[in-house]
Order: C-alpha cells, then structure tokens, then sequence
C-alpha cells in the first residue's frame, strides 16, 4: 500500500484494524502456549491470553473485546484439539463471565478503573464462571465449592500480575501513530 | 521497586475492587474451610455410591470406572489416588484427602471420592425411615 495516496483516516483504520488482528493472534498465541505449561489441576491457569483482551478492551471497547476472546477460546481450542471437549466448555464459561465482567466493568466505571481492577475482576469472574459449569457438568457435589477459595485466591493473584503486563503494554501503545489521541490521558 | 511501580500502576478504584475480592476470598476460605478428620470414605461413579470404607483400616483397592480400574489407598486416615486410567493424571495430582467434605475426583474415569463423617451423620442426604424405604 502506498500511504501517501491513501486517505489518512482509512490509513488510521486500516492500521487499528491490523493491530486488533494482530491481538488476536497473540491471545490464541499465547493460551495455546500456556497450555503446555504444567497445572497441578486444569482450573490454575494464569490466564496471560487476558493481557490481550484487556489491552483491547482498553484501546478498542467492549466489542473487540468480546472478538478478541471469543476468537482466543475457539481458535485456541482448535489449535489444542480439544473443542467441544469438557475442558472447552469450562474454558468457554469462563472466558464468556470473565469478558462479561471486565467489559461491563468498563462501562459502568470508565476513566475510573485500570487494566489492574478490570483484571483482577475478570480473573475472579473467570474463576466462578469455570467452577459453575464444572459443578453443572462434571461433578454434581456441594463439595467442589470448597476449592473455591483457594481457586478465587489463585486467579486473583494471576489476575493482578496480568492487570499489570496490560499497563505496561498500554504505556508501550499509548504513543504508537495508530491509537495516539484514541486513550484518555489522565495525570498519574 | 517493582511493588511501588505496581502500586503506581493501580487506580483507587483498582485498589478497592482488589480489597474487595481479597475480603470476599478471606469469608469464603472461613466459610467454607473442611470439616473435622472424617471417617469414611466414598466414593460416586455417576451419581451412585458404589464403595464405602471406613478411613482407619488401611487398604488398597482397585474400582472400575467408565475407562478401566482406578488404584486408591486408604493409609493412616487419608486416601489418595495411586493410579487411574485418565490421560492427564490429574487425579493422582491432586494429592491425599482427610477431612469431611473434601473431595478427589477422576472426571474421565467418572468417579468421585469424597469423606463424609460416617454411616450416621449424611447431612446431604435426606433421612429415610422404614416407612418411606
């Protein structure tokens, strides 16, 4: 493409929609790689893929975001084989609750949250939604919630480390041509 | 320092929301912590009991489930899971169990091993008497 024929706002679109791509493919990157990682039990995920819906979340809105996760969870589940499977749906139920939360959370607080409180949200969301269904499908026993704290205490901490990444990955955006003016600045 | 920059990073309504989560995972570690040392062991193959054993008399014993036999042993008041036919193992990694209300579980397999305080005392359960069996 040669730029300086190009209107300047389609270039601006054309860029941001490169870089949105570009998020997705990182976040199905990165849940397939952490997939590898060794879990003492399926549910302790770190969640990393998150730092890309966040960053989305923070730069795009609330739609990409929900494109972004919902891409990660099929396309990463394809990538993993194991779609459909009952690891899918847990991972599904909570991605969808975590989205849910962290866009919802979006709008109703705005310029007063970051990508920590949005994170650590979403994490918990993630959390509660995972163990819903697993209660739903896998195992109908009360006793299943009581690895819920310790669950909720493992993404929390997760969650919070990811809010952070998402900062410092916002700050490394924040000045690129594509979203420059498109981030709120407010004085830290 | 890493934390200060962490902190900076975070906005006051971040802090509380992360206050928030932290009190709410605190009740619910006290609410819901296990029980007392239980006595019995259970174990559910889709939905229905299909072995018990008291927790004090050590054994190993082999279960069928939906994929093939699973190992566990009863020893010195706890159970775990020795070996199972699942792909991932992550039964066996979820360690030895003894108190009331904590579970193992072999999803693929289909079974479920739980501690409950005895014969006597199923809260879960509703109390049948002679009439109504």
């Amino acid at each position: 493409m040669i730029s300086s024929a190009v209107d300047p706002r389609e270039l601006d679109r054309q860029r941001r929609r490169v870089f949105l791509a570009l998020f997705a493919a990182l976040a199905v990157a990165l849940h397939t790689v952490e997939a590898l990682l060794p879990s003492p039990a399926p549910w302790f995920r770190l969640g990393f893929a998150n730092i890309l819906t966040l960053v989305t979340l923070f730069l795009f809105g609330g739609r990409a975001a929900w494109a972004v996760a919902l891409t990660r969870i099929g396309v990463g589940s394809l990538l993993l084989g194991n779609l459909f499977a009952p690891g899918f749906f847990l991972s599904l139920s909570g991605g969808v609750a975590a989205t849910a939360l962290m866009t919802g959370a979006k709008a109703v607080a705005g310029r007063h949250i970051g990508p920590v409180g949005v994170s650590a949200l979403g994490a918990a969301g993630h959390a509660s939604g995972q163990l819903l269904v697993a209660w739903l499908l896998l195992v109908r026993t009360p006793a299943l919630w009581g690895l819920y704290p310790y669950f909720l205490l493992f993404s929390l901490g997760a969650g919070i480390a990811n809010g952070i990444a998402a900062d410092l990955l916002l700050d490394a955006l924040r000045d690129h041509p594509a979203f420059a003016g498109r981030l709120e600045r407010e004085g830290r | 320092m890493a934390l200060k920059g962490a902190w900076r990073r975070t906005r006051p309504l971040d802090r509380l929301l992360v206050a928030l989560l932290l009190i709410l995972c605190g009740v619910l570690l006290v609410w819901l912590r296990p029980g007392p040392p239980g006595s019995r062991v259970v174990v559910e193959r889709e939905g229905t009991v299909i072995f018990t054993a008291p927790l004090d008399v050590e054994r190993t014993v082999e279960l069928a489930g939906r994929l093939g036999p699973t190992r566990l042993a009863i020893r010195q008041g706890s159970v775990c899971i020795l070996d199972s036919p699942c792909p991932r193992k992550i039964c066996i990694g979820m360690g030895s169990i003894t108190r009331t209300g904590e579970l193992l579980a072999c999803v693929p397999n289909g079974l479920l091993v739980r501690i409950d305080g005895g014969p006597g005392v199923q809260p879960s359960e509703p109390a049948y008497d002679l009439l109504s069996r």
